[in-house]
């Protein structure tokens, strides 16, 4: 390791700082997988989590983003099915973009966070707000980007992390990176499980029994290869492969419940070029996306349904530099994608859509964004998406921000062809997005505040129709309205590093009918972290509150989750053989809080982990 | 096992005796008396059970919870049948039966055991019959269609004894002269017949498909069918020599509901609109007694000189159920849990 590498992993490993442009820590060498993230984002609020925060959490990216962020997760108990709500939308409203493909699944349109395990990428990053002009279907709450950065510079590091905890929880997450001038490689392999046994606290059957997690084991693995190769000063070619399989039972909520099992995989290869010819630079992309589920309703027997897609994503990204403070890029995309599986028959649906990106820095204080996108299918009628924003450093203290979106979610291969009750005259839902944010710097600390209002039209709604078959209509309009702010500091006395982040969401999601909250949308949302390290220790103490929800959407007052603060503690120390070696020890859940985030799916009391991390 | 299973019987027998050592120290015999339930089939929750009195001055949104507490019923209530005092509760997405005293609510059991997608329920001479949805049908379960039962419980020890195969689906099931009579309106166009005392199939009568709900009167069944794109049906099975009639329906009639029989008056539902005939008319009554505003019917009776009629909702949040005078002029609507699907008296 080079003096400036390390400089720079130290400075990952204190910086949580939650910068809102992201991009406190900059290596020059490192060639970012998804450069719009970057580029297009300056008059919104992104939140980059790097490893050193990954691994501070447990291995699964619901808890991650759980404590880190100001998404409100849904879960049906421990490890299994987790669902978002981005600013008081639903969970298809939250696009997961994976080194700038979006991974939405194809069928129902959300992504399960309980499948992703954060020691994959280098950086997560969480990008509030719309963004269906780049990149596309769901990008309406916000945008959770999963990111694999390629190096080029000469290394040869390995990363080791091995977890065992509780209920026989077993992580193993190794990396290596292997790379010089011109060719960086990048191999990845994580396995994380668990039989998931836990306790229910103060819960008993009628036969006066300790209530437990039956059936709640699940086992993530995932392979990742991506290999970058410079040709030369102009030309870069990269490919991302990533293969994972996630094996789950499904908790049960009555122990004389039929026991059953959910098996969901996915492959997913993307070819990049990129070109920088001076004021003309290229990125040609072409992504193959596998995805597949397996349902056993009996997991006793070999029965069982399933759904495939296959999709095939070709996208030309054309920029060119008008002046030194225009850039424009066209954008051109081509998805194929095939569908089928045992209840939803055999189906392909074509997407094209054209836009148009124009980037204006008229000083260095001033910039401002502007994109336009149009899809065009035989599926569905497509809005024309638009976003509009501005970024004004007035002072060294002080930034103002403004954006104007226009977003949507198209309907998935359920909405449109379930058998029976699919149906093929749906609209996308559509959103209009406005949202002003304050950012201040001042020495150590850095505030950032968001207001937004969305107003969401068109909301698929599966309601029981003819005969008493569910059938998908747009039925409900949404407006929600919030406040978000993200707060860091750190500081540092001699030895002695502190540091600190809080988030705090307040979100009012309402049916524009009835003017009653959404269903499981919390109107407050806190996490806070402290860390604080000196030589070979470190110490991190991070909490979440979730305030109450509603279950039902009369929001009777009688059905609600209650809300819940839930802390972890954890230490660990530097034994300093190879590159680093690190022990921890990490108390979960410390105070034993007796919560729930679904109802009748009660997560673990206070429960433990170990971990091991070495760099060589 | 076998201590775990003693120690149920020993508790289900201690509060039992408990129980009605309560009833004998007390002239009411319990805050359920006199009103009738509401079974609430749940959707993301559990199911619940609601209670109105018959002067609807008394009701209950959560009767199972008030009684119990933090007790899971299940999910997907689907039916509740009756024997002496007891009242058990069937939650077919939990493969559990809830025995409760039926003036109280309070947990005496749970029938936990031999029960698959368990659907409805009948009582003959202390057993109890109840149909098995078991495993659905898909190309690669073909199975799916021939494998409903149904399991024969002993109410003494609350326990699942032995499984009547139907080789084919069943759903509603109906008791009469030792004799079940079961209907299934998705898969099915037979009325299923099982002979209690040899527990084997007498043969079948094809009455057509989408037969649902299914009454006896006077050695009569009246099977109510109401197939997508065809005519509705009364279907008329003579017991005694299995004759089949019917009464075929005018178009406008198509995609009936639910039927009951209340004081010789046959009372049919088709869309939200109610009808009645007298059981012996051989022609069906195209006039509505009532037209209910709601969303779409999912559950309906006719007892005590009223019509009830429970309205699916959205499954999203809790639902109504709509009381109405024989003459069709509404006399109580009530709030009652999500999916209300049915209506139980207890007199």
């Amino acid at each position: 390791m080079t003096l400036r590498i390390r400089f720079a992993f130290l400075l990952l490993m204190l910086c949580q700082l939650i910068s809102a442009q992201g991009d406190s820590i900059k290596l020059t060498e490192v060639v970012v997988s998804d450069a719009n993230l970057k580029k297009y984002s300056n008059s919104q609020s992104v939140l980059k989590l790097s490893d050193s925060i990954i691994n501070r959490n447990e291995a699964l990216l619901t808890d991650l983003l759980n404590f880190n962020s100001t998404i409100y997760f849904k879960e049906y108990g421990r490890g299994m099915l987790s669902t978002v709500s981005f600013r008081g939308t639903t969970s298809s409203q939250t696009a997961v973009i994976w080194n700038g493909i979006n991974i939405n699944s194809q069928m129902n349109g959300s992504t399960d966070f309980n499948t992703i395990s954060g020691s994959d990428y280098n950086s997560i990053s969480v990008k509030a707000g719309g963004g269906s002009v780049i990149y596309g279907s769901g990008a309406i709450g916000g945008t959770v980007h999963l990111n694999n950065d390629l190096a080029f510079y000469n290394r040869f590091e390995n990363n080791l992390k091995l977890d065992y905890g509780s209920f026989n929880t077993i992580g193993i997450n190794y990396k290596t990176n292997i790379s010089n001038e011109k060719w960086s490689a990048q191999i990845g392999f994580s396995k994380n499980s668990s039989t998931n046994d836990y306790k229910y606290l103060n819960r008993y059957t009628w036969r006066g029994e300790q209530r437990w997690n039956q059936n709640g084991q699940y086992d993530i693995i995932t392979m990742s290869a991506n290999a970058g190769y410079k040709i030369d000063s102009r030309n870069t070619l990269k490919l991302y492969s990533q293969f994972s399989n996630t094996d789950r039972n499904t908790s049960l909520v009555v122990e004389t419940e039929t026991k059953s099992k959910y098996i969901n995989g996915f492959n997913r290869n993307l070819l990049e070029y990129d070109g920088d010819f001076g004021k003309f630079k290229t990125n040609f992309k072409t992504a193959y996306i596998f995805e597949n589920y397996q349902y056993f309703a009996d997991n006793s027997t070999n029965l069982y349904t399933y759904g495939k897609t296959e999709s095939l994503i070709t996208k030309a990204d054309l920029g060119y530099t008008l002046f030194k403070s225009t850039q424009i890029n066209g954008v051109f995309d081509y998805n194929r994608t095939k569908g089928y599986g045992s209840s939803f028959g055999d189906h392909v649906r074509e997407i094209s859509s054209a836009g148009l990106l124009v980037k204006q820095d008229f000083s260095e204080a001033w910039k401002n964004e502007l994109g336009i996108r149009k899809e065009f299918t035989n599926n569905y009628k497509s809005p024309v998406l638009f976003t509009l924003g501005s970024s004004y450093q007035f002072s060294k203290l002080y930034n103002f921000k403004l954006n104007l979106s226009r977003n949507f979610r198209i309907p998935t291969y359920n909405d449109l062809y379930w058998d029976e009750g699919g149906n093929p005259d749906l609209k996308p839902e559509s959103s209009y997005q406005a949202e002003i944010g304050n950012v201040f710097t001042f020495k150590n600390i850095s505030l950032t505040q968001t207001f937004y209002y969305i107003k969401i039209k068109d909301l698929l709604q599966w309601v029981p129709g003819k005969n008493g078959i569910w059938s998908p209509i747009n039925k409900d309009n949404v407006n929600s309205y919030g406040a978000e702010t993200l707060l860091g500091w750190k500081k540092q006395f001699g030895k002695n590093n502190f540091s600190a982040n809080a988030s705090y969401a307040y979100t009012a999601s309402k049916d524009e009918e009835t003017k009653k909250q959404l269903f499981f949308v919390p109107f407050n949302k806190v996490t806070g972290s402290v860390a604080y390290s000196r030589n070979r220790i470190s110490a991190y103490y991070q909490f979440l509150y979730n305030g109450f929800v509603y279950t039902r959407a009369d929001n009777n007052p009688d059905e609600i989750i209650n809300d819940y603060t839930v802390s972890n503690l954890g230490i660990d120390y530097d034994f300093k053989f190879l590159d680093s070696f690190k022990l921890g020890f990490q108390v979960l859940n410390i105070f034993n809080e007796d919560y729930e985030s679904l109802e009748d799916r009660p997560m673990p009391g206070r429960n433990f982990n170990m971990y091991l991390t070495l760099k060589f | 096992m076998k201590l775990s299973k003693l120690l149920l019987i020993a508790l289900s027998v201690s509060l039992f005796v408990s129980c009605s050592s309560d009833d004998d120290n007390d002239e009411s015999k319990g805050q359920y008396e006199n009103g009738f339930f509401i079974l609430n089939e749940g959707s993301a929750g559990q199911g619940s059970v609601s209670f109105s009195s018959d002067d609807f001055s008394v009701f209950t949104k959560d009767a199972y919870t008030a009684a119990n507490g933090t007790d899971l019923l299940g999910k997907y209530a689907q039916n509740i049948f009756f024997d002496g005092d007891n009242a058990y509760i069937i939650a077919g997405g939990s493969n559990v039966i809830n025995v409760v005293n039926r003036y109280t609510f309070k947990l005496i059991a749970k029938i936990d055991s031999g029960l698959a997608n368990p659907r409805y329920g009948v009582v003959k001479d202390g057993k109890a019959y109840v149909t098995n949805a078991n495993t659905y049908f898909s190309t690669n379960n073909p199975n799916g269609n021939t494998d409903d039962y149904v399991a024969v419980i002993n109410l003494t020890t609350n326990t699942f004894e032995s499984k009547i195969n139907l080789n084919a689906t069943g759903n509603r099931i109906i008791e009469e002269n030792g004799k079940l009579y079961i209907t299934e309106p998705y898969n099915s166009d037979k009325l299923l017949i099982v002979n209690i005392a040899t527990k084997a199939l007498e043969t079948p009568v094809v009455i057509g498909s989408s037969a649902d709900t299914i009454e006896e009167e006077n050695g009569t069944l009246y099977i109510l069918r109401g197939p997508y794109g065809d005519r509705s049906e009364i279907v008329k099975v003579k017991l005694s020599d299995k004759s089949v009639s019917r009464i075929t329906f005018p178009e406008s009639l198509d995609g009936a509901g639910f039927l009951d029989i209340y004081e010789n008056k046959i009372y049919y539902t088709v869309g939200n609109s109610v009808y009645s005939i007298g059981t012996s008319v051989a022609e069906a009554s195209t006039t509505p007694i009532l037209t209910a505003s709601l969303g779409y019917l999912y559950g309906f009776a006719v007892n005590n000189n009223h019509i009830y009629l429970a309205d699916s909702g959205d499954f999203k949040a809790d639902s109504k159920a709509y009381i109405y005078s024989l003459t069709g002029s509404l006399q109580k609507e009530l709030a009652v849990g999500v999916g209300p699907n049915g209506f139980y008296f207890n007199d």
